[in-house]
């Protein structure tokens, strides 16, 4: 080993036998400060050079020995001095010495934020680091927080972007940071889990029962008993206008956009503008209740009735442009994909009709029951039936392809996410299904009374019943986390999106609709 | 291939020092097994300029301790990630000074061990977790260099991972 320069005069010399790795020696700010009272200080100079010039010419071998030979000759106080002064140099700051995209792959280990918000305090460098997108990205990721154009992100701008602080290497308040989307994110999911905030609280003036209740982007839409549509905003939940002109009921309704569609009692579907609160048309045609609505586009929409028809309208143009008739009973439920509708009657069969001609396709016969209700996703096709059972069926073939066998009473609320597929009875059970072994993963005990209402999403569910309670559970697991309000009578309907729930819900003899706000920064 | 199996190759580390291996130990490495497959047999020992005598040996002990494990999957990052659990063998193998680890990640990313390079990467992941970062500056001997006004700041703005 050959030696250029001559040793630097400093008590101690770094010999750290590091080959050829690309790797620096502890850095010299790293050697202790000897303070005066050391006995090193009364020695002559010269000799301390002598013994540490004759240490570099020994080989590793040598260098041990004599090592060896000292510490040996140690008292424990002098031993303890050398374990306190070696100990620091053999630690090594990983993740700045390393190659920055192995400090970033350790930092991929770590799942939890706090370790990783804790570590950015260590030092400058591990602060700049823990600022790296990779390490946020990598997390969003993990934490199924994706990055979607959906309400939560789009508008309103928020606020947290131009919270960063001027030590942070965030100055683009207008670009994406994967830190920031986590930190926000973080913070909701920890709302739902144990915080957020009522944002309002309607009590209606006038009683009814709440029949229907959707929470899109702009707009939270909720259909009565007793003729009459609210509308309130969804960022702030204020009532904005009330839709009326139904002279009976309003049992169905749907909206996208400014477009709403709403049927009722009084046998009419009305196309309504949002925006501005104005009635587009009036579609006669039904001699019965329209007890289900869906639309396929602000184009297309279809009614089922009571009086055992479906009615496929032009919405635009406020024409009827097919008749589907063969339901001999009320048809009770529906859902739309592509161009197929699905229906489900109280005959106990669900029909699969082609909108774009009008023709039945299929008929699907199997339940010993009256069907209420209906999901179907292009691939599957779940009904709900009073014979306590759900069964799926394929659109294709019209075959039956499982039966879900569990409730003890009415499979009422269905909810289907590609292979995930939740239901909730009138024996107060939520149930989850796994639509490939099609078995039942979790069950819950969730209300005394039946189940009303459900929504999930890939973290939770949000249940209410006719118990008057609103329970929020974790969908992996199948467990609790905690009652959403406080109970109520009974609860009408609720809806959810990433940051907010709506609940309507009878309480004290009132309808009442609760909005709630997980939001980051409220 | 099954002659080849009992073949050995030589290795020299950056000091000099030869090791005779199995092909089937120093396949471990996709840098060395790459090698083999692209130069065939060779009496020649390969140099191996970034790993030194102390290194080697450690490294191919996990090799040779390895060497019957299937090849990993070409998996993606995440599923590597997520498999967060360090077996009893490989915790005790890495129980060594910080040095040492650090020294065995740097081989193992060259010498493209993805395994050993990972199990080294989350054992020095897991001396991070759960710490304070005081706790985490003496675990690494990390020198605070942050102003007292910029450690308030930066503490308040990570604030929010704190539990809630």
């Amino acid at each position: 080993m050959q030696r250029s320069s001559p040793p630097p005069p400093v008590p101690w010399v770094s010999t750290t036998t590091f080959h050829s790795l690309p790797t620096p020696a502890p850095s010299p700010q790293l050697l202790p400060h000897l303070s005066d009272g050391y006995p090193i200080t009364n020695r002559p100079d010269d000799f301390n050079r002598t013994v540490r010039m004759g240490f570099q010419n020994m080989d590793n071998l040598q260098r041990q020995r004599l090592l060896a030979e000292l510490l040996d000759s140690c008292n424990n106080e002098q031993l303890v001095f050398v374990s306190n002064y070696i100990s620091p140099r053999l630690k090594r700051d990983f993740l700045k010495e390393l190659p920055i995209e192995i400090s970033l792959h350790i930092l991929s280990f770590i799942n939890d934020p706090k370790t990783l918000s804790r570590a950015s305090c260590v030092s400058k460098f591990w602060h700049t680091l823990l600022n790296d997108e990779f390490t946020w990205k990598n997390l969003c990721v993990r934490h199924h927080y994706r990055r979607r154009s959906s309400v939560s992100l789009s508008s309103p701008p928020s606020p947290t972007a131009s919270e960063s602080s001027d030590l942070s290497s965030n100055k683009r308040s207008s670009h994406f940071s994967y830190k920031d989307h986590f930190r926000r994110r973080y913070i909701v999911e920890s709302n739902w889990k144990n915080g957020g905030r009522t944002l309002v609280t309607h009590i209606s003036t006038d009683v009814g029962v709440v029949t229907s209740l959707q929470m899109c982007r702009n707009y939270i839409v909720v259909g009565m008993d007793n003729k009459k549509i609210h509308v309130f905003g969804a960022f702030d939940g204020k009532h904005v206008k009330t839709l009326t002109g139904h002279e009976g009921g309003v049992w169905a309704l749907q909206y996208i956009d400014e477009v709403l569609v709403s049927g009722g009692c009084d046998r009419d579907v009305r196309v309504w503008d949002i925006n501005t609160g104005q009635c587009k048309h009036v579609l006669h045609g039904h001699t019965s209740t329209v007890r289900s609505l869906k639309m396929k586009d602000k184009r297309i929409a279809v009614s089922g009735s009571r009086d055992t028809l479906l009615r496929v309208w032009d919405i635009q143009e406020g024409i009827l442009l097919h008749l589907l008739a063969g339901h001999e009973a009320s048809v009770r439920c529906m859902e739309i994909h592509g161009d197929l509708v699905v229906s489900g009657s109280y005959d106990c069969t669900a029909r699969v009709w082609d909108l774009t001609t009008g023709q039945c396709l299929h008929v699907l016969h199997g339940h010993y029951s009256q069907i209420y209700s209906i999901a179907f996703d292009g691939e599957r096709i779940i009904t709900g039936s009073l014979d306590s059972t759900a069964r799926v069926w394929s659109p294709t073939s019209g075959q039956c392809l499982g039966i879900l066998q569990g409730h003890t009473s009415l499979v009422g609320q269905i909810q289907l996410k590609d292979t995930t597929l939740v239901t909730g009875g009138s024996d107060g059970a939520i149930r989850i299904w796994d639509l490939e072994t099609y078995q039942c993963i979790h069950r819950m005990a969730a209300h005394d009374n039946s189940v009303t209402c459900l929504q999930f999403d890939n973290k939770r569910i949000v249940s209410g019943g006719n118990d008057g309670h609103v329970k929020l559970w974790d969908i992996q697991t199948g467990t609790s986390i905690r009652e959403l309000t406080s109970a109520g009578n009974a609860v009408w309907r609720l809806a959810f999106n990433d940051t907010k729930a709506v609940i309507l819900l009878q309480r004290e003899g009132k309808t009442i609709m609760e909005v709630l706000d997980f939001e980051a920064d409220s | 291939m099954s002659a080849s199996e009992a073949k050995k190759i030589t290795l020299k580390s950056c000091d000099d020092i030869e090791f005779k291996v199995d092909i089937r130990v120093a396949s471990r490495s996709i840098l060395l097994k790459n090698m083999i497959e692209d130069v065939g047999e060779t009496d020649q020992s390969i140099p191996l300029p970034n790993v030194n005598e102390r290194v080697l040996k450690k490294v191919l002990e996990w090799c040779e301790h390895h060497k019957d494990d299937p090849q990993p999957a070409i998996e993606d990052s995440d599923t590597r990630r997520r498999n967060t659990e360090i077996d009893d063998w490989n915790k005790k193998f890495l129980e060594v000074e910080q040095d040492m680890l650090f020294e065995i990640i740097l081989a193992a990313n060259y010498l493209d061990i993805k395994q050993l390079l990972d199990i080294g990467c989350k054992t020095v992941a897991n001396m991070i977790k759960g710490k304070t970062p005081e706790q985490i500056r003496e675990t690494f001997n990390i020198q605070n260099d942050f102003t007292p006004e910029e450690e308030e700041q930066i503490r308040k703005e990570n604030e929010w991972a704190e539990d809630r």
